[in-house]
């Protein structure tokens, strides 16, 4: 399906690699289809354009990327609601906004993407926990952030593999 | 808004599948009990907000391609 957006002009992605907010990102609603586009293989981050608003797409990283230590306790309840059968499948992404001025890259831990890998539904899910923070500074965590590729889940390779359109 | 009085253990129905059950009541807090189906998000509104404001946020990242953020970035690594 081609698709129009203002960032990367208009590409075209099979609808089998969309994302599906079974759920939905809190204030985004009305937006439920979206894709997952790496746009520089050499940086951890990707973009999660909006299918049905050329306008709207989010920076996204594996917060794992950022903190190694991320490992936030997700509910049996919202495993459910997207059909997680293998926790292997699990793929969290947290959503980063970048400031101009001054310069400042902030990922929120507090509410990550939760995606299952295996059937490409997600949900924006709200930790319990007030220690993971929705403005976690990305430049202040810059060693972990360079040393890549470790740790990402099987459940995210998977995402990146199918999801690995580069923008036309 | 549509305001009821509701005593210690009773509750309101909010259309056929959301119930709210007041469980308990201790100086000037309220304890309550939500029933809704999985896809209503229930969340405290204070962090729904926060977290809605955040996401507002991050829509509005300039136009500036990854490479030229990441060339930003090196460059505050100084």
């Amino acid at each position: 399906m081609k698709i129009k957006t203002i960032r990367f002009g208009e590409i075209d992605i099979p609808e089998e690699e969309f994302i599906l907010m079974k759920g939905s990102i809190l204030g985004f609603e009305r937006l439920s289809r979206f894709v997952l586009l790496i746009q520089d293989e050499k940086t951890p981050l990707w973009w999660l354009q909006a299918v049905d608003d050329p306008a709207v797409a989010f920076v996204v990283v594996n917060p794992r990327l950022i903190k190694r230590d991320y490992d936030p306790l997700v509910y049996e309840s919202d495993l459910e609601f997207l059909d997680v059968k293998d926790k292997d499948d699990m793929a969290l992404l947290a959503i980063v906004t970048i400031r101009s001025n001054p310069f400042r890259v902030t990922a929120n831990l507090r509410a990550p993407l939760l995606i299952n890998a295996a059937n490409r539904m997600a949900n924006q899910i709200v930790l319990d926990d007030p220690a993971y923070q929705v403005q976690f500074d990305v430049l202040d965590h810059r060693t972990d952030f360079d040393s890549q590729g470790q740790d990402k889940g099987r459940g995210m390779e998977k995402l990146a593999r199918q999801a690995c359109a580069s923008p036309a | 808004m549509l305001i009821l009085t509701r005593k210690l253990g009773e509750a309101v129905n909010i259309g056929g599948e959301i119930k709210v059950v007041v469980l308990e009541i201790k100086g000037n807090s309220v304890r309550i009990g939500i029933e809704a189906p999985r896809q209503v998000a229930v969340h405290r509104s204070e962090v729904f907000e926060m977290i809605q404001e955040q996401n507002r946020q991050a829509a509005a990242t300039s136009e500036l391609s990854l490479a030229d953020i990441l060339g930003q970035m090196q460059k505050e690594r100084g």
